[in-house]
């Protein structure tokens, strides 16, 4: 094998076939091409003459240099050309190895290709006998050198890990790395960290390192956050490419409770970005049951993110005693708790029964004494299935006897009447302060700010198990806040009116965070470690690397401080945390995650880990020499001229190569006749008859709308092109201005939908011209079979009243002048629609002025198809009359029919009263 | 090859495009056989001829109530036929005129036959009388004679270049001679004078392929004749290129020198440009030319 860069040949000597070539050209070159024969009749004008050289003419460089190439291309085939040879002498050594991966969730994304490699390389390192440590950065043990069978057997259980590396995981492995040299073969998941540069130089004093690095792209997705109404998903990429667009799922429950894809997003990175953007838009109750998001075709812990309650916007109902519209806003008993809640929850209006149903998460009742019996039914069966029920004193509820004598349901607490006041103008004492809250309480580790103060409150008796539903209190030891659980929900008291009037709570920042938590609102943001102070979460469902959710099992609960603040490792696992009221979600990537390359210096030696395959090129080069050659016949005969006759060949295997590129093209042809009919019907003006099923009938009618379209085409500007047969029932009629048809007693009758369709044609300014073709026997009024026939056909059809045609009827002067309208037979009976009631005839005009529309039928027995038909000669096919006047009756035939399509095709126009004189004029009256 | 009656109705579709065709009456009397000079007979025309008596068959509106109204009897208003001219035609059928150089462009000899009898429709439209040179078909008008042309302009002829038929001129007579003209140049001369003495005036149209105009050839080549009578070979066609111009050059210019001595017209139409202008040129050479 000899290699010339990336490319190797089996056979190298054989290339020298190429020094031949030079040789090969002037031969060919001395060889003429055959004489072609042609016809042409100027050879007279050649005669006698001679040519000025007896040389042929060569062959066109061209047509040489592509033969010469496809001779090339048979030699380099045949020298065995193969295309990235492997190199067996890379990545050997005989030092000990050591197979440190990063084994992170970045790494996990493309975990099975790393195991082949590491495979692989077992394989090798095997095969050398050389002794193989396996480390994980993520959970460092100290390296064991073992054979490397060893360590295939137990590779299938060496799994990622859903953190990343951090500095004291790095450093215990610095700690325990074996003195005695060793290579490395490092395994990183392509994110960069400060901890690598130490290691990388203590494993350099060590041995060689070889890098392996996934050139696959990573997605990760940041936390959904809530905005606008809308969940905005923001997604990143660990290196910038094309543009590149990837689909974000939002699993969950169905309303079934089944694992269900409630939505589906594609995110679009544009070219050169690392960041991609979408917003979701999802219903609340949709919102409420996303248990997960992940970037689709990804599987790892980045891909992942958890919705905890920031996501679950609470729905919370708002009922106030006495809703004193007219009072100052800022007195509103909900004023401040709309303020508080309105960022982070639904706000619910209404009165208490209509609002119980929407199953809200949590009732406010500001200053609400007493309730109805219905109302205090309903409430407690919705708190004991987990409704929770905040209510807030004030004055009604200190004047009220509600939980005085003995506890009310809906109340945590028995009342003393009246309540008290301090440090108002008519008593003793200072504004009262509050107590630190004790661990019990679930507002534990709220910093309390000296300016919230209390002057009036209502006042807990106390009972027995009072002790225990407090907690809240101020700084004289009496209750402020009081909770009593009942059945699965809860009742909450705050001693004090929601608003400023009874303290200062409502105005501090105190009052939100204890809102939430209570869990009426939720946290738009994650909280800090203060804020979680004291608290203990409970992993409910724990992530693994992969993104796969997997039960948290027996887990040891987590301080509230390190799950705010600590980063991830084996003691906090991403997953979801479970709290007294609310969840928490730790996603592996947050918005604070940095995603960037690692930049391995200059010396190291990066691999990918899929390597580019051993291609062999003979194959590729031999088709190319045959393809060459084929296009050297095809050019020789195209330059001799003789490519005439294989035209149609050559065609041929275009268009089947075409096919069978292109099948669906062809299919896609197949059903385009109903195109066709409408490009040919509407390409020019095209008269139409109705198909009857006679024949005979139909082949007559077809000739003489021919008759009358030539006629037209010679006479007018209107040139129409051959008529077309109508099948009422299949064909559209739009394309057509006039349908003639006429009328025989075997004709079938038209379907329903054929008459909508006619209908649909007549109104919209098409017209038809029955013929009953019987005038010679029958005249109006005398019954005649094609004459019932017709008042069957046109029954169903939307036809005005008819009058038979006046003497000022547009249609006498549309083009020529007319006073009768003869076909075949000469009856006076021509019915068109009856001019307007009102149509005045004016002194000293010749017509009425009936400024009307287009006569939407013309009714006639005159049998004028007979008379127009005429073959394709120009000889008429029936007769008409007998001698000259004959002829002459078929004349006005054709201008009745001239009269006829111009009607159609322009109306009114020549009712139009400005023709007046020029037609009086010609009238020559 | 067209049947004769396909090739009447693509004529009649070429002739419908131009206003009926008045050729010139120059020399009145010497083109009337039947010595009608005047055309004292009732027919198409503007003028006022006569009024005649009604007879049987005439239809109630056509009579003149006016000049009816003057006497017992109703009267018809006739107009005055007007006179009419003859024209006769040489058409080349010879094989020369059956090539054509791409399947898209039409034979010589169909965009000759075309041309000839679209021409002939209009004639015969304006009332005048056409017919052939030779004796074969004399000058005639009517439709009749249309159908006749077109038999005879479809029958082929085995000769590989046709000679003009020259006899058969009637004098004053208008003449058209739509050839190639790649054949011999005598007896084309020869016609031409021949016609020039009998007073017979009119076009000669050459119809030409584009490739005898550009000579598109190269290499080694064998040139034969439609009829294969005639064959050249080269080794090099490029280089007869500029002397097989010149050539062809020299033709033309020798015809239109013989049209310029003779009164005649002379017009190079190729078939690959549009047969409605040589039609218009024949139409306008025909009507307005100096004959």
């Amino acid at each position: 094998m000899t290699l010339f860069g990336a490319l190797g040949f089996s056979a190298p000597w054989l290339l020298l076939g190429l020094f031949a070539l030079p040789i090969l050209w002037l031969i060919l070159r001395a060889v003429p091409p055959a004489p072609i024969r042609r016809l042409f009749p100027g050879v007279i004008l050649l005669r006698g003459l001679k040519d000025d050289e007896q040389v042929s003419d060569r062959t066109p460089w061209w047509l040489l240099l592509l033969r010469m190439l496809a001779v090339a291309a048979v030699i380099v085939a045949l020298a065995g050309p193969v295309l990235n040879p492997r190199n067996e002498s890379e990545a050997a050594g005989t030092a000990p190895l050591m197979v440190l991966m990063d084994a992170s969730w970045a790494s996990a994304a493309d975990w099975r290709a790393r195991q082949e490699a590491i495979e692989a390389l077992l394989t090798r390192a095997g095969r050398d006998n050389r002794p193989v440590a396996m480390v994980r950065l993520t959970d460092p043990e100290e390296p064991r050198f073992q054979a490397a069978d060893v360590w295939r057997s137990r590779l299938p259980g060496i799994l990622p890990e859903p953190w990343e590396p951090q500095a004291a995981q790095t450093a215990r492995l610095m700690s325990v790395l074996p003195d005695s040299a060793f290579d490395t073969y490092w395994l990183s998941d392509g994110l960069a960290r400060d901890t690598r540069a130490g290691l990388l130089e203590a494993l350099e004093n060590r041995g060689r390192v070889t890098v392996f690095e996934s050139p696959r792209s990573l997605y990760a997705i940041e936390p959904a956050r809530f905005s606008d109404g809308n969940v905005a998903l923001s997604l990143r990429r660990l290196r910038p490419g094309p543009e590149t667009e990837v689909s974000v799922v939002a699993q969950g429950l169905d309303p079934a409770g089944n694992p269900a894809t409630l939505a589906r997003v594609p995110v679009t990175f544009a070219a050169d970005a690392v960041t991609g953007e979408t917003e979701l838009s999802l219903p609340a109750e949709l919102r409420a049951r996303v248990t997960r998001f992940e970037v689709e075709g990804q599987r790892s812990a980045g891909a992942v993110t958890l919705p905890d309650d920031s996501l679950r916007r609470r729905e919370v109902a708002l009922i106030a005693g006495n809703e004193n519209r007219e009072g100052l806003e800022l007195l509103s008993p909900l004023y401040y708790l709309t303020r508080a809640l309105e960022p982070n929850a639904d706000l619910l209006d209404g009165v208490l029964l209509d609002i119980l149903p929407a199953n809200p998460d949590v009732i406010i009742l500001a200053d609400v004494a007493t309730l109805g019996p219905a109302e205090e039914q309903a409430t407690m069966e919705w708190v004991e299935k987990g409704g929770m029920l905040l209510r807030f004193a004030g004055p009604r509820l200190a004047a009220s006897d509600v939980s005085r004598d003995s506890e009310d349901p809906l109340m945590p607490v028995r009342l003393r009447a009246g309540g008290r006041t301090v440090g108002g103008a008519m008593s003793w004492g200072e504004p009262k302060s509050l107590a630190a809250f004790s661990p019990e309480s679930p507002f534990f580790g709220l910093d309390i700010p000296p300016d919230v103060t209390v002057t009036a409150q209502v006042m807990a008796q106390p009972d027995p198990n009072l002790a225990d539903r407090v907690v809240a209190q101020l700084d004289d030891g009496t209750p402020l806040v009081t909770r009593k659980r009942i059945g699965q929900g809860q009742v909450v008291l705050f001693h004090v009116t929601a608003n400023a009037e009874w303290s200062a709570l409502p105005l501090s920042g105190l009052f939100v965070q204890m809102l939430e938590r209570l869990a009426v609102s939720s946290t738009p943001t994650q909280p800090e470690a203060a804020d979680l102070e004291g608290t203990v979460w409970q992993p409910e469902v724990v992530l693994d690397a992969f993104g796969s959710p997997r039960d948290a099992g027996n887990l040891p609960g987590v301080d509230g401080a390190l799950l705010a603040g600590d980063p991830l490792g084996p003691d906090l696992r991403p997953g979801l945390y479970q709290g007294e009221d609310r969840s928490l979600a730790r996603n592996v990537v947050t918005s604070e995650t940095e995603l960037t390359a690692v930049n391995w210096p200059d010396r190291i030696v990066v691999e990918g880990l899929s390597r580019p395959q051993e291609t062999p090129l003979a194959g590729w080069l031999l088709a190319l020499a045959i393809a060459m050659l084929l296009a050297d016949v095809i050019a020789s005969l195209a330059l001799s001229g003789r490519l005439r006759g294989a035209r149609p060949a050559t065609a041929l295997i275009a268009a089947l190569m075409f096919a069978s590129l292109y099948p669906h093209t062809l299919q896609a042809q197949g059903s385009a006749s109903s195109d066709a009919f409408a490009i040919a019907a509407t390409a020019e003006v095209t008269l139409a008859h109705v198909i009857t099923g006679d024949a005979q009938l139909d082949d007559l009618a077809h000739a003489g709308l021919v008759g009358l379209s030539e006629t037209l085409f010679f006479r007018t500007s209107v040139e129409p092109s051959d008529p077309m047969g109508v099948n009422l029932e299949t064909d559209e009629l739009a394309f057509f201005p006039l349908l003639y048809w006429p009328v025989t007693p075997s004709q079938p009758t038209p379907s329903d939908a054929a008459y909508a369709k006619l209908n649909t044609y007549l109104r919209s300014g098409g017209m038809i011209l029955f013929d009953t073709r019987d005038a010679d026997v029958a005249s109006f009024g005398t019954s005649s079979v094609n004459g019932r026939k017709l008042q069957q056909l046109a029954a169903p059809l939307d036809i005005p009243p008819l009058e038979p045609i006046p003497a000022d009827h547009v249609l006498t002067r549309t083009f020529y002048l007319l006073q009768d309208f003869p076909g075949r037979y000469d009856a006076r009976d021509v019915w068109v629609e009856a001019a307007p009631p009102d149509a005045e005839l004016i002194d000293g005009m010749p017509f009425r002025n009936l400024n009307d529309n287009v006569t939407p039928v013309v009714i006639g027995g005159n049998d004028w198809a007979a008379a127009w038909a005429m073959d394709e000669r120009g000889n008429p096919l029936a007769p008409v009359g007998r001698g000259f006047s004959g002829e002459r009756q078929r004349e006005i035939a054709y201008r009745f029919g001239v009269n006829l399509v111009m009607h159609v095709l322009t109306g009114n126009y020549k009712s139009d009263q400005v023709h007046v004189p020029a037609l009086l004029d010609r009238l020559g009256q | 090859m067209k049947s004769a009656l396909a090739l009447r109705q693509t004529a009649e579709e070429e002739a419908a495009r131009l206003p009926a065709l008045l050729a010139r009456a120059e020399k009145l009397a010497g083109t009337v056989l039947l010595g009608e000079h005047g055309r004292r007979r009732a027919g198409l025309g503007d003028d006022f001829w006569q009024y005649r008596p009604l007879q049987q068959g005439d239809s109630l509106r056509s009579i003149d109530w006016r000049r009816s109204a003057r006497s017992d009897g109703q009267f018809v208003r006739e107009h005055e036929w007007q006179i009419a001219q003859s024209v006769i035609v040489w058409l080349d059928q010879g094989a020369s005129m059956r090539f054509a150089s791409s399947k898209d462009l039409p034979t010589k000899a169909d965009r000759a036959r075309l041309l000839t009898l679209a021409a002939s429709i209009l004639l015969v439209r304006g009332g005048e009388r056409v017919g052939l040179t030779g004796w074969t078909l004399p000058p005639r008008r009517g439709n009749e004679q249309i159908l006749r042309l077109a038999e005879a302009f479809t029958t082929d002829s085995t000769e590989d270049y046709a000679e003009p038929e020259a006899r058969g001129m009637l004098p004053h007579a208008r003449a058209m001679f739509i050839s190639d003209f790649l054949a011999d140049l005598a007896p084309v001369e020869a016609a031409l004078t021949k016609a020039a003495d009998r007073g017979v005036r009119g076009v000669l149209l050459q119809v030409l392929d584009p490739t005898e105009e550009a000579f598109p050839f190269h290499g080694r080549t064998i040139f034969e004749s439609v009829g294969k009578s005639m064959a050249h070979e080269t080794l090099k066609a490029d280089d007869m290129r500029g002397r097989y111009l010149a050539r062809l050059a020299e033709r033309k210019a020798r015809l239109e020198q013989l049209c310029r001595v003779t009164g005649w017209q002379y017009n190079c139409h190729h078939t690959n440009t549009s047969a409605q202008s040589a039609l218009l040129w024949v139409y306008r050479a025909m009507d307005g030319g100096h004959g």
